[in-house]
């Protein structure tokens, strides 16, 4: 069992090695994974979005139409009128967690179980919602938005431009980690019947739950920001 | 499996980025190009629909006037065709009393016609008995008797003929 997490958490997680200079750029499987994700959204979306009409829509059309409008609604709802405009990013990165988290499903390891792609999830998210708070108030207001409600706690509202892209990290990483160290268990005790029962709840629940929360921690992070 | 690359950082961040403008461009996007002509039409058809009520509307006033005068007009052409009637009358009236007078005129002037022929006639036949007597008086020997009988005779005659 040692060595079945130790294979699956101290694996080397290189996966190309382009030459670059005198050394190599390590390219990581979890960004080949995201990749593919990409590239399965593409043409995911391709597919869906062909030859759209006004009238006499087809049920392709009428799904996608609805699901748009319906991510829209979710975002929407957790952004705020005043923030609305970022909606669509945020649909983005909830579509893109949620694929992400499930191809567990089909036997890959999540691109999310790296800590590198959900630093640069966090990361986009802590820009996001700082660049929405300056768009809003203007660079001097934002600066001085950090001793507020009054100056002594100005450090702790500096600390939380780290801590809350940290905390969103850590959370879904230590999620999606803990959810596939277990199904990795599940199938090492028990091979049959009870891993596709549990995949149910780590792989599909779990991984959405998880793009959920992500998504809406950063919504609250830019409501916040705009107020 | 905790070392951090910024490279990979690096990439995953362009990863999304490249995503986020896929997603708006193809799935977003397209969605929103269907729903705002979708709602242009509907905009354009509520307007066409309203612009349409109201000239339905317009045409009902006018057709609503219409009737109001149709209604006046009525009450004038009833108006008219009494005042030509009355003047028909009157002119018919007044053409038969304008007949009836040439009648009695017309009859008056026979009447004295007739009776101028009447009492010619009545002087031919005085005048052939005059001449009747005449003859006979010339005709035969006579006495006074004779002549006073005669005379009676005459008279008697005259009498009757001019009764």
């Amino acid at each position: 069992m040692k060595e079945l997490l130790n294979e699956l958490l101290m694996e080397d997680k290189t996966f190309l090695k382009v030459p670059f200079g005198s050394g190599y750029l390590e390219i990581y499987k979890s960004v080949v994974m995201t990749w593919i994700v990409i590239a399965f959204l593409f043409i995911l979306i391709l597919f869906l979005t062909r030859g759209f009409t006004v009238h006499n829509i087809s049920k392709r059309q009428a799904a996608v139409e609805s699901f748009v409008l319906w991510i829209r609604g979710v975002t929407g709802g957790m952004l705020g009128e005043e923030a609305i405009r970022y909606a669509d990013y945020i649909g983005t990165v909830l579509i893109f967690i949620a694929f992400s988290n499930m191809v567990g499903l089909f036997g890959f390891t999540p691109a999310t179980m790296d800590l590198n792609v959900t630093i640069a999830l966090s990361i986009m998210s802590i820009i996001l919602v700082e660049a929405a708070g300056i768009k809003k108030r203007g660079v001097k207001n934002w600066l001085k938005g950090f001793a507020q409600p009054m100056a002594v706690i100005a450090p702790m509202n500096v600390l939380e431009l780290v801590i809350r892209p940290l905390s969103l990290c850590m959370r879904l990483f230590g999620n999606i980690l803990g959810a596939t160290v277990i199904m990795e268990l599940i199938k090492f005790v028990m091979p049959v019947f009870f891993p596709a029962l549990f995949s149910l709840y780590f792989d599909i629940f779990d991984g959405a739950i998880q793009a959920y929360v992500f998504v809406f921690l950063t919504s609250l992070y830019i409501k916040e920001a705009v107020e | 499996m905790l070392e951090v690359s910024l490279l990979n950082i690096g990439l995953t961040i362009l990863n999304l980025l490249i995503l986020y403008f896929v997603a708006k461009k193809f799935l977003f996007g397209r969605v929103d190009a269907v729903l705002v002509q979708r709602r242009e039409e509907v905009e354009s058809a509520t307007k066409a629909a309203e612009t349409a009520e109201q000239e339905a509307l317009n045409t009902k006033k006018e057709y609503e006037d219409k009737i109001a005068h149709v209604d006046e007009e009525k009450e004038q052409i009833l108006a008219d065709i009494k005042k030509q009637g009355y003047a028909e009358y009157e002119r018919i009236v007044s053409e038969a009393r304008k007949k009836g007078d040439q009648i009695i005129v017309e009859a008056k002037h026979n009447a004295e016609v007739e009776n101028e022929r009447a009492k010619e006639v009545y002087a031919a036949q005085l005048t052939d008995m005059v001449i009747d007597a005449a003859s006979k008086i010339a005709a035969t020997k006579h006495s006074a008797a004779d002549d006073m009988e005669l005379y009676e005779k005459f008279i008697n005659e005259a009498g009757a003929n001019n009764e």
